[in-house]
């Protein structure tokens, strides 16, 4: 978890707000005009910069390619019309995320969600269980879990945790966040993450076991 | 009833891996992973499935799409 505590604040979801903030001009004073180019100049660099870091959680928090690059452009599009919202200092990656992650909550996923409340009895051992059980113990001294599961294995596992796991999955395990920022980008109290974070792994490794081996 | 240390070593493998734990409670499953081979073994599974999973979900950005992205800066002029 290598960010720093994430004290941003980060802009709400409300389109007339944002434009309203993107339309706000300074002081009509020369000098001032200047320091807010580069500071505009500069925002957008550093957000430029971390497209990369951004692409790779939001890809995993949607299901195709077209719907990660979709978002990437709406976020981006979004987070340089509110520019002046953003906190110099604070957690930029966090930031953007807080927007994409609520763009794509707005995108009707409410619709397609779910809870999974049904209980799951499998433990945090399941899936080298699974493995072992089927005659494929993992070697792990020779640390090669890619014998036992393939890139496209996690990629569907992933994709069949229902959202709400995901989210936190994806931005802790995938995107290194912190359980603070985690919570800050979903707006979600730091003890819901830890439990979505926990139940979300599990249902992982049980997609995973049965990518793997078989449903049991 | 005592709890089965394996269990109780179980629970505390995500929190451990997290760095989440507190001091007593990290000693206590170093403790028990130093003595058990079994608990052990998935730990260390543990460890390395979480590297595969970031690594085999990583995919890259197609430079098409940064292009777009520099697209969106505001014009200063």
């Amino acid at each position: 978890m290598g960010e720093s505590p994430a004290a941003f604040t980060g802009p709400k979801n409300d389109d007339a707000r944002v434009a309203a903030m993107g339309e706000t001009t300074p002081e009509a004073d020369p000098r001032k005009l200047a320091e807010e180019a580069r500071d505009r100049v500069r925002f957008e660099e550093e957000a430029l910069d971390l497209a990369d870091q951004v692409y790779r959680v939001a890809r995993r928090l949607v299901s195709t390619r077209e719907e990660a690059e979709d978002l990437m452009q709406e976020t981006y599009s979004r987070a340089f019309r509110a520019w002046r919202s953003f906190q110099p200092g604070t957690n930029l990656r966090a930031w953007l995320l807080r927007i994409l992650t609520n763009l794509n909550i707005d995108r009707g996923r409410k619709q397609q969600r779910s809870p999974d409340l049904q209980p799951l009895e499998e433990g945090d051992y399941y899936l080298y269980n699974r493995l072992e059980e089927a005659g494929r113990e993992p070697n792990v001294e020779q640390e090669r879990v890619d014998e036992r599961l393939s890139q496209e294995d996690v990629v569907a596992a992933l994709s069949a945790v229902p959202h709400d796991f995901r989210d936190v999955v994806v931005l802790v395990d995938i995107g290194d966040f912190s359980y603070a920022d985690a919570a800050q980008i979903l707006e979600i109290p730091i003890g819901t993450v830890m439990s979505r974070l926990h139940r979300g792994r599990r249902i992982l490794k049980r997609e995973l076991a049965d990518e793997a081996v078989g449903s049991a | 009833m005592e709890v089965d240390p394996c269990e109780k070593c179980e629970e505390l493998l995500q929190p451990y891996l997290d760095r989440e734990l507190s001091d007593a409670e990290r000693a206590e499953a170093e403790l028990h992973l130093d003595t058990c081979s079994y608990c052990r073994k998935r730990y260390r599974f543990e460890e390395e499935l979480r590297r595969f999973v970031r690594q085999a979900a990583a995919e890259e950005m197609a430079p098409e799409l940064k292009l777009k992205l520099s697209q969106l800066r505001t014009s200063l002029f």
